[in-house]
């Protein structure tokens, strides 16, 4: 019965209907993409910034060309020539370990120098994780060095 | 025969005309004087060259007594200045003792990132076989600088003999080498030395060369405060130190063996010296 006078009520009245606008264009935002991510890169000037205001420079420290190791870089390199003559440049290396004093190469012949220098130290025993990590990366060289590398091009 | 050409040579070179040029003229010989020239009897005498001859001078009063002159060898101290060679020389004399400690893990190192983090397939993210995958953040690095990289090369044994006479020829050439009688100072007091290498006009810097490692207390004492004023022995010299100090004083004695060495070395056989390098030999 209902059914029957609400379809007669719509045939008989038809309602006009006009949308009602509640946001017109000129309200609207601009599209803000990647809405809360953050920038990480500084894009708001030349000075490094903290909270709009740029940072203080770091204050100047000149370095001291006149320390004794400086003032006294290089001496005995020439003692070979102006010395006795029974030592060598090299041997003056004092600063420099002596499994690296006066060697030449790439990284696989290094490493394996100071492999058979530290073998017969306590190094395997005291630190066996730094001798496995040597022992492997030898294992890696010789294998990229002779069955993956092509003779005669320069190797690591 | 030789030594009688030898003796020839000597007459023709005291009978020649001996020009010589006073670097200074405002102060006069000590004690007003005949100036003592010492002629100097080289086992390889200059062939085409004339020796140079500088002053010797004294440390013992802040002004400058000129004690007598001295000869020097054109080919040590008169070599042509090979800037090149100098060059050479500081190159390899920082490049030698440089040894690289720069380290970077690789993947293998870094501790974990044995286990696949997520299946190959249906997840709809990339393929991945460990977290530490140089592509990862926190992972291995990779072809990154693996410590203890030497720099080391021996530098030719001649280029090294040219650098010594190459740097020494420069310095007598821009009037920075100074003779000096003895390092005999008055003093241990440092302001001494430092008004006497003002009024001399000997640098900023200063490099004391003497013949022995052991010198006299008070020159040891009066440098002992001062960074930029520093006692060498003779064999310690080197080129990157006559570079790096703007005067050079040697006394009488060390400029003598400075030569002797050089000398030798210049006219010696020298097969040995310049072999290749060989660790296990030197």
């Amino acid at each position: 019965m209902e059914w029957i006078t609400s379809s007669i009520l719509r045939t008989l009245w038809k309602p006009t209907v006009t949308a009602v606008r509640t946001r017109y264009h000129a309200d609207k935002t601009r599209l803000v993409r990647r809405y809360g991510y953050e920038e990480k890169i500084w894009s708001g000037g030349l000075l490094p910034r903290s909270q709009g205001r740029a940072l203080p420079l770091p204050e100047y420290r000149p370095v001291n060309p006149w320390t004794e190791r400086r003032a006294l870089f290089g001496q005995n390199d020439y003692i070979d020539i102006l010395g006795p003559g029974n030592i060598h440049p090299v041997k003056t290396l004092y600063n420099v370990p002596s499994w690296i004093r006066g060697v030449s190469g790439k990284e696989y012949h290094i490493l394996l120098r100071k492999q058979k220098m530290w073998s017969k130290t306590a190094t395997p025993v005291v630190r066996p994780t730094k001798w496995k990590e040597i022992e492997k990366r030898l294992g890696y060289l010789y294998r990229k060095l002779n069955r993956k590398t092509k003779t005669g091009q320069s190797p690591d | 025969m030789s030594s009688l050409i030898n003796a020839l040579k000597r007459l023709h070179i005291t009978v020649a005309p001996q020009v010589r040029v006073f670097s200074s003229v405002s102060s006069t010989p000590a004690g007003g004087d005949a100036v003592a020239v010492s002629r100097e009897h080289w086992q390889f005498p200059p062939q085409y060259t004339k020796p140079r001859e500088v002053w010797i001078e004294n440390l013992d009063t802040i002004e400058e007594k000129k004690l007598g002159l001295m000869e020097l060898h054109p080919s040590v101290y008169a070599a042509s200045p090979r800037i090149d060679i100098i060059h050479n020389n500081v190159t390899w004399q920082k490049k030698y003792r440089w040894v690289s400690w720069a380290h970077t893990k690789t993947r293998a190192e870094v501790r974990g990132g044995g286990r696949k983090p997520w299946p190959q397939k249906g997840q709809g993210r990339a393929r991945h076989g460990s977290i530490r995958s140089p592509l990862w953040r926190g992972g291995g690095v990779a072809h990154g600088p693996r410590s203890g990289t030497p720099h080391f090369y021996m530098l030719p044994f001649h280029l090294r003999l040219l650098g010594l006479t190459s740097t020494l020829s420069a310095k007598l050439a821009q009037d920075d080498l100074h003779i000096v009688k003895d390092l005999h100072l008055p003093t241990d007091e440092p302001g001494y030395l430092e008004q006497l290498i003002e009024s001399r006009n000997w640098g900023p810097s200063v490099l004391i060369v003497d013949v022995d490692d052991i010198v006299p207390r008070n020159i040891t004492a009066a440098t002992e405060g001062l960074a930029h004023v520093n006692v060498m022995p003779v064999y310690g010299l080197n080129v990157y130190s006559m570079l790096k100090h703007s005067g050079l004083v040697l006394t009488r004695a060390a400029a003598a063996a400075l030569e002797r060495r050089l000398l030798r070395h210049l006219h010696a056989p020298t097969l040995h010296q310049q072999q290749a390098f060989k660790l296990d030999q030197v």
